[in-house]
């Protein structure tokens, strides 16, 4: 169809401004109807999933491959380092078993009831947010695989995030450093309550410290369990004072090499309550 | 399959190239690469898509194709969105505005034009991304962003000028 060009003119500053305001209205409606907009962002990711889980693929074998590379030059260095770290492991491992004996003839004393084993589900990482304000992941497991939101995502190394939203085939996960992120943490050896707070950089700040907290650089960051998302002690890392006198948390999950995560469905595991009191109502306490 | 219908096939298969490949920088820039560091200030690639394009094909890239890629953005790497959406039309539409100024003039007047655009619509965001979230964002990453990503621009547009070399050169 061929238009006027004055007419030509003036429908393309309609589409325009149409589109802009399109583009705020989604912005606001995202915030007011979180719901929806959410569903339909996971119907989105979910469609894409399969794409991008082939892309991904790619950088995740050069991945390896650099690592199996750089594995390979100091495999000597490696050897001694981990032949020094068994001979320290074996001494955890026999104070372990006393421990664990010890505990085992306390539990049967006070009649305990240990909680039921929590599952997981390992997923691979398909996204990253390439953006400069989110922290977020998308993995390749949703619905189908038994995630949930809620689900607390764990790497080897500690916590690296709680489930958002899950899809059919993908979910995605806020990581503890993205801006939105507040997980109840307590320090490790002063028992001080805190919440870890993401502020979109590498290092979440402890906000909400009792003034009189007595910690130092170095020390261990565990989740408290407080709200129910998260099951209390889970690693998340070590606290490193910053210049301006804010405390902040390097966690142990490193991000950029962050390829498989588990999902892990603490939820399902029964808070341990004291006889006679009535059980907390699970999860769904916790705010985004 | 007449000579004609073939020809129209081709020339619609030309046509769908760059909003393919604006959609195509959207999964790339979705994917992790395992750099350390890179993530937060990876190139912004589908805004050198957008601009290119819009200062060279503008007629195929509408501004309806752009809100859409500019949406999926937002949605895949889990940004407010909206915000890469509105971004990305107001790019096009300056891009196409200026179309005349860059077209046929050396390259980097084009790069001048688009480190230009790249600041504003860096700042853009960053106003965006502040007011969604109510509080002040630390704007360096986004400096860092919009840095690399006119750094990086010489690179893609060299291989988005092969492509329109190549789709275009008997139209």
């Amino acid at each position: 169809m061929r238009l006027a060009a004055p007419a030509k003119v003036l429908l393309q500053r309609f589409a325009f401004l149409f589109l802009i305001l399109a583009a705020f209205g989604i912005m606001l409606l995202s915030k007011s109807e979180t719901i929806v907009v959410e569903k339909v962002s996971t119907v989105v990711v979910d469609v894409f999933a399969p794409i991008m889980d082939v892309l991904s693929r790619p950088a995740a074998a050069a991945n390896d491959a650099v690592k199996t590379v750089r594995g390979l030059a100091d495999l000597r260095d490696e050897n001694i380092r981990l032949a020094r770290e068994n001979e320290r492991l074996l001494v955890w491992q026999e104070a372990a078993r006393r421990l664990a004996s010890q505990n085992q003839a306390l539990q049967s004393l006070l009649d305990f009831k240990p909680s039921p084993n929590s599952q997981s589900i390992a997923t691979r990482v398909i996204a990253d947010s390439g953006g400069a304000f989110v922290r977020s992941i998308v993995v390749n497991a949703g619905d189908r695989d038994g995630v949930r939101k809620g689900q607390a995502a764990v790497s080897g190394a500690g916590l690296a995030g709680r489930v958002t939203t899950a899809g059919y085939r993908s979910a995605r996960i806020l990581l503890i450093t993205d801006i939105n992120s507040r997980v109840p943490v307590l320090i490790e050896s002063s028992r001080d309550r805190a919440i870890l707070s993401g502020d979109n950089s590498g290092m979440p700040r402890l906000t909400f410290l009792p003034a009189n907290a007595s910690i130092k650089a170095g020390d261990r960051v565990i989740t408290s369990g407080h709200g129910g998302v998260f099951p209390p002690g889970l690693q998340i890392g070590q606290v490193v004072p910053s210049g301006d006198g804010v405390m902040r948390v390097k966690p142990n999950v490193s991000f950029d090499q962050l390829e498989f995560v588990r999902l892990v469905d603490f939820a399902a595991v029964s808070p341990i309550v004291p006889q006679g009191e009535p059980a907390v109502p699970p999860k769904n306490a916790a705010s985004r | 399959m007449t000579p004609t219908l073939s020809h129209r096939l081709d020339a619609v298969a030309r046509n769908v190239v760059p909003a393919a490949l604006g959609v195509f920088f959207v999964l790339i820039s979705s994917i992790p690469f395992y750099i350390p560091g890179f993530g937060p200030v990876a190139p912004n690639f589908v805004l050198m898509a957008v601009f290119f394009w819009a200062v060279h094909r503008i007629d195929l890239f509408t501004s309806v194709t752009v809100f859409f890629i500019g949406l999926l953005l937002d949605i895949l790497v889990g940004a407010p969105p909206g915000i890469n959406a509105a971004v990305l039309v107001l790019v096009r539409t300056i891009a196409a505005s200026q179309g005349k100024v860059f077209r046929g003039k050396s390259f980097l007047v084009l790069w001048w034009g688009f480190g230009l655009v790249a600041l504003a619509s860096g700042l853009v965001i960053w106003i965006l991304t502040a007011i969604y979230h109510l509080t002040l964002i630390n704007p360096l990453p986004i400096i860092f962003q919009m840095t690399m990503t006119i750094a990086a621009f010489p690179f893609l547009a060299w291989i988005f000028a092969r492509t329109h070399q190549k789709l275009f050169q008997h139209v």
